[in-house]
């Protein structure tokens, strides 16, 4: 079974490689090339897979979901500007995937330490219009 | 890193549910008040995901103006604002049902992909189209 949790931040990125062109920056990233940054309303979806434990018949505390998302993800991400104050993304675009990416390696380590759980997909919607999915695939 | 990208996109048209199959009667029965002979509209939604490899200098696993720009030039732009049944060759046979409307729009996507994205590159996963909030179909 999948069991999934919805979070939001808000956070402001700039879409840009320093390896690339202006022009091509332009060209790749739009609008989202702006050197000053702009910002969105993210949604996150973690979904969790496993079988339920017979007795307490969840297959993981939502409680702990909820902190390890807090901790892990919503206190580094919220409020910020990802460029600057969000490793990795002195290195690399915070483009949607690479978010959705970061934010599966920042989790799925700490899932379940029972290992009964384990992290199934990170789901992150940049706007209405775009989301993106990662599920650990290399 | 392998992700799967997903866009949104919204047209408006009418159609009518109707087989020259069937009979009058069993037609009403079947498709209800959207047998209705004058037609009517939906706002349509169509939401695309791309299986791809995330390019690791540029952050981005697909060209989002490239995507953009197929379904505006094969799904968009062909449908929106028209009568679906008297306007889109294949509606005059088949009925415009969310089903058929899921499986054209994926047909021609199929059609037009390679000469659109490489081939080791972005590969289409699933079509989903909304015909109202309720109703919904992917291929």
């Amino acid at each position: 079974m999948i069991i999934s949790k919805k979070v939001e931040f808000s956070a402001s990125h700039i879409c840009r490689s320093e390896h690339l062109s202006d022009e091509d920056n332009e060209r790749l990233y739009g609008a989202a090339s702006n050197p000053l940054g702009h910002g969105h309303n993210y949604i996150v979806e973690v979904a969790v897979s496993g079988d339920p434990e017979p007795v307490t018949g969840m297959i993981l505390d939502l409680k702990h979901l909820k902190d390890i998302l807090e901790e892990r993800v919503l206190s580094v991400y919220d409020h910020r500007l990802l460029n600057r104050e969000v490793a990795p993304f002195d290195r690399v675009v915070p483009t949607v995937e690479n978010i959705a990416i970061d934010i599966w390696n920042r989790l799925e380590p700490h899932i379940d330490p029972t290992g009964r759980a384990r992290l199934w997909s990170v789901r992150v919607h940049e706007t209405n219009d775009l989301f993106v999915e990662y599920r650990g695939e290399k | 890193m392998t992700v799967y990208l997903s866009r949104r996109y919204g047209f408006a048209a009418s159609h009518r549910l109707h087989s020259p199959a069937l009979s009058e009667a069993r037609n009403r029965e079947i498709y209800g008040k959207c047998n209705n002979p004058n037609g009517h509209g939906h706002n349509y939604e169509v939401e695309l995901t791309v299986r791809s490899a995330v390019d690791p200098v540029t952050g981005l696993a697909v060209d989002l103006a490239t995507l953009d720009g197929l379904a505006e030039t094969h799904i968009l732009k062909p449908f929106r604002y028209r009568n679906l049944n008297e306007e889109i060759d294949v509606f005059r046979l088949a009925v415009p049902t969310t089903e058929n409307m899921a499986a054209e729009v994926d047909r021609r996507l199929r059609a037009a992909w390679p000469e659109t994205f490489p081939a080791d590159g972005p590969r289409l996963e699933k079509v989903r189209i909304w015909e109202t909030e309720r109703n919904i179909c992917e291929v």
